[in-house]
């Protein structure tokens, strides 16, 4: 069965991977700290859509647990995280930007010293 | 028979020493003299006692003093002997060094450094104690380093004068190269006998080619300390301290202990008659090349300084042909006469304000007739123009070595003898023709100095020293005369009162015997005779050049013979050549060393290496850590793709 007819996983999990890929070059990539900031939410997204494809798509007949559901409840732990992540870093850049007026990540290279 | 007050001996100096070096500065003059002065004073006294006590019954005095260490069967006690021999030199050197003691009173009284002076003064009377009585080698070689000590500080005494410090130094560093022998003779005979006790090692029947080995090293060590072919240089520069020092360490005492040390262990030496075979012809050979040079120099000193060197070679001479009583009989009456020629000069220099050219001396009989009396006493002594101590001391020295058996026998193996029968002779004729010479430059000196016309600087008035100077002068001067009575053939005193003060005699059975034995009875007369032409020859052409003539005579010479007079004034170029073959390479190794392994292995490569490495790994290190947080995550990224790659891809 080819790649375009298979109701498998695949086609969330190379989703998943080009959403994760764009997430990463984002981070790395972009200046501007709300883009990164962003861009790490694009890249938990996608490691969610690969807990769902594998959840709905279990790669074993049976699960030791019973059901396929524990993909699941990572995802809402990892929204969880993810809200609590994003409002720290909010307050971070704001608290940034009061002191430097600027979100450029480039001009933030005190960690070296 | 074991006593408790040996240890008085170097006890009493080493506390006025003590005194005097730690808080001389603040006691008043006379407490410090009293001090120096007492505490010899005793220590001669004490020597007496013991000398007194040695008799039929006793023939030495033994004591422990303490157990100094122990490691396995090594035990090193400090512990004294005072036998006939030792018992003599203690008196010799307490004695004589008093009477200079006494003399430095005068002749150091206007130095703002006397109490140094008498600290170490003391210092080494308590080192040469040590040295003479010890009785282990181990306790001996600390005797026999604290004189070096003393003789180092005492050269360098005017220490802010670089070129006096530097004569310090070269002495220091020449006894170096002698005292390593010495230790490395010690370990030998500790390997060997497992003691370094004396008697014990002197008893030891060692193989003959362990004790020669043994015995070349000590030498070594006797060679540096008494100034003998190659290591005389330090000596004649070590007159850049003050006289008394010179007449004290570097002529009565000190330099002798070469001398003592070989007869101390003359068993050891007779069991290695290829060493003694050695001994003497070294010793003949300075004897000869030192008179050589003395003929040479103006400085009054240094003519001394080249004498004593001259005749410590005729005391090696004695020694090394057996004759171990007849070299430390020269030893003796030398200390006597030796030490007033020194302060005679050391006088000399005093009224003339620190002269020492011979060449701005001359007429001085006039200005100082304590000094001139007795310095023609002690020349005649040493010169031996008339039958007083030297005369018969340096004469039974050369008797012996004319009649020598010792070198009959240099066996390397029993059975096979090589024999250098020649060798006795041929050092008789060096040493006849050494006293010659000795003749001459003595009275060379002393026509220069004392008889003619004054030559000095109308500035300055030669004038007598103070009677705390010219006193020991005369007592050493007695002293000089009255050393022909240890000196006599023991023939001629046999069975009168003085045959007990007879040296010979006096020091029966401290001595090994040669192996070819001792010399067969033999008349001294003829020798004397001889001896007697020899001293007034020299006498005669010192007269004939130097008496009407004065420094005339050095151009009379100059005349017939200028190249060798020159290289005997220039020291034969000794120096130099040493400067070139030993120690110009010693400064390039050095300054190789330094450059090369010091500066550039230790200091380049290690010291500053390492840090540069750090430093460099850290400034590649530092590139990483830009402080952007974007590259670490691309950095991390590209780390977790690479793994992932390896671990899924390739399969891991």
């Amino acid at each position: 069965m080819d790649f375009f007819h298979a109701h498998q996983a695949q086609h969330y999990l190379v989703l998943g991977a080009i959403l994760f890929a764009l997430g990463a070059a984002g981070v790395v990539l972009r200046r501007n700290a709300i883009i990164i900031l962003m861009s790490i939410e694009l890249m938990l997204n996608a490691v969610n859509l690969t807990f769902l494809a594998f959840s709905r798509f279990p790669l074993v007949a049976s699960s030791p647990t019973g059901s396929f559901l524990s993909g699941h409840a990572a995802v809402f732990f990892v929204i969880a995280t993810a809200s609590a992540e994003a409002a720290v870093g909010l307050a971070i850049i704001i608290a940034v930007f009061r002191s430097r007026t600027s979100l450029n990540v480039d001009e933030f290279d005190t960690l070296k010293l | 028979m074991e006593v408790a007050w040996l240890h008085l001996l170097p006890l009493l100096p080493l506390i006025g020493a003590a005194v005097c070096g730690l808080v001389g500065k603040w006691l008043p003059k006379g407490w410090v003299y009293a001090v120096a002065l007492g505490s010899v004073l005793l220590s001669f006294l004490v020597g007496l006692r013991a000398f007194a006590g040695l008799g039929e019954g006793v023939q030495l005095f033994h004591q422990v003093a303490f157990n100094w260490f122990s490691a396995g069967p090594l035990r090193v006690d400090m512990a004294f002997t005072l036998d006939r021999l030792s018992g003599a030199l203690t008196l010799v050197v307490t004695g004589v060094g008093f009477l200079i003691h006494v003399y430095s009173v005068g002749y150091m009284d206007e130095d703002p450094g006397y109490w140094r002076y008498f600290a170490y003064l003391n210092l080494f009377i308590a080192a040469m104690m040590t040295l003479i009585l010890g009785d282990n080698l181990v306790a001996m070689f600390v005797g026999w380093e604290g004189v070096g000590l003393c003789s180092y500080l005492l050269i360098g005494f005017w220490f802010t004068d670089e070129e006096k410090a530097y004569a310090g130094r070269k002495a220091f560093i020449v006894n170096r190269i002698g005292d390593f022998g010495f230790l490395i003779g010690i370990f030998i005979l500790f390997r060997q006998t497992g003691t370094v006790n004396i008697a014990q090692v002197n008893g030891a029947a060692l193989p003959l080619g362990v004790a020669s080995l043994a015995a070349l090293c000590l030498f070594t060590g006797a060679v540096g300390k008494s100034a003998q072919i190659p290591l005389y240089v330090w000596l004649p520069d070590a007159m850049a301290g003050p006289t008394p020092v010179s007449a004290l360490i570097h002529a009565a005492t000190m330099v002798t202990a070469g001398v003592y040390m070989v007869a101390r262990l003359s068993p050891l030496y007779v069991s290695a008659p290829g060493v003694l075979a050695l001994v003497a012809t070294i010793g003949a050979l300075t004897a000869l090349v030192a008179g050589l040079i003395a003929t040479s120099q103006n400085d009054i000193k240094k003519v001394l300084a080249y004498s004593t060197v001259s005749q410590l070679g005729y005391m090696f001479i004695g020694v090394g042909v057996g004759a171990f009583f007849a070299g430390t009989q020269h030893l003796v009456t030398h200390a006597f006469f030796k030490a007033c020629l020194f302060l005679c000069a050391g006088a000399v220099m005093h009224g003339l304000h620190g002269e020492q050219d011979l060449q701005r001396m001359g007429g001085l009989r006039k200005y100082m007739p304590s000094t001139h009396a007795t310095f023609l006493i002690a020349t005649i002594a040493i010169t031996g123009i008339l039958p007083i101590s030297g005369f018969f001391s340096k004469d039974e020295i050369l008797a012996q070595a004319l009649h020598t058996r010792a070198f009959n026998f240099l066996t390397l193996t029993p059975a096979s003898g090589i024999h250098l029968t020649f060798l006795g002779p041929a050092i008789y004729l060096v040493g006849s023709f050494t006293a010659f010479l000795t003749s001459f430059y003595m009275w060379r000196c002393y026509f220069l100095a004392f008889s003619g016309e004054y030559r000095g600087p109308e500035s300055v008035h030669p004038h007598e020293s103070p009677p705390v100077m010219t006193l020991p002068l005369w007592i050493l001067a007695a002293l000089s005369v009255l050393g022909l009575v240890l000196a006599l053939p023991p023939s001629w005193v046999h069975g009168t009162a003085l045959e007990r003060w007879n040296w010979e005699h006096f020091t029966e059975g401290v001595f090994a015997r040669p192996r070819g034995g001792s010399p067969e009875e033999f008349s001294a007369l003829p020798g004397f005779g001889i001896a007697l032409l020899v001293g007034w020859a020299g006498w005669a052409a010192s007269y004939a050049l130097y008496f009407k003539r004065g420094l005339a005579g050095d151009e009379v010479l100059t005349a017939r013979a200028g190249a060798v007079r020159r290289a005997l004034a220039n020291k034969l170029y000794v120096d130099e050549f040493y400067g070139r073959v030993v120690v110009r390479p010693l400064w390039g190794l050095a300054r190789g060393l330094w450059r090369i392994v010091d500066a550039t292995i230790i200091d380049g490569l290690f010291v500053n290496g390492i840090p540069a490495l750090i430093a460099w790994v850290g400034a590649l290190a530092r590139r990483f850590q830009n402080g952007d947080v974007q590259r670490y995550a691309a950095v991390t990224a590209l780390g977790v793709a690479a793994l992932l790659y390896v671990f899924l891809v390739r399969g891991g």
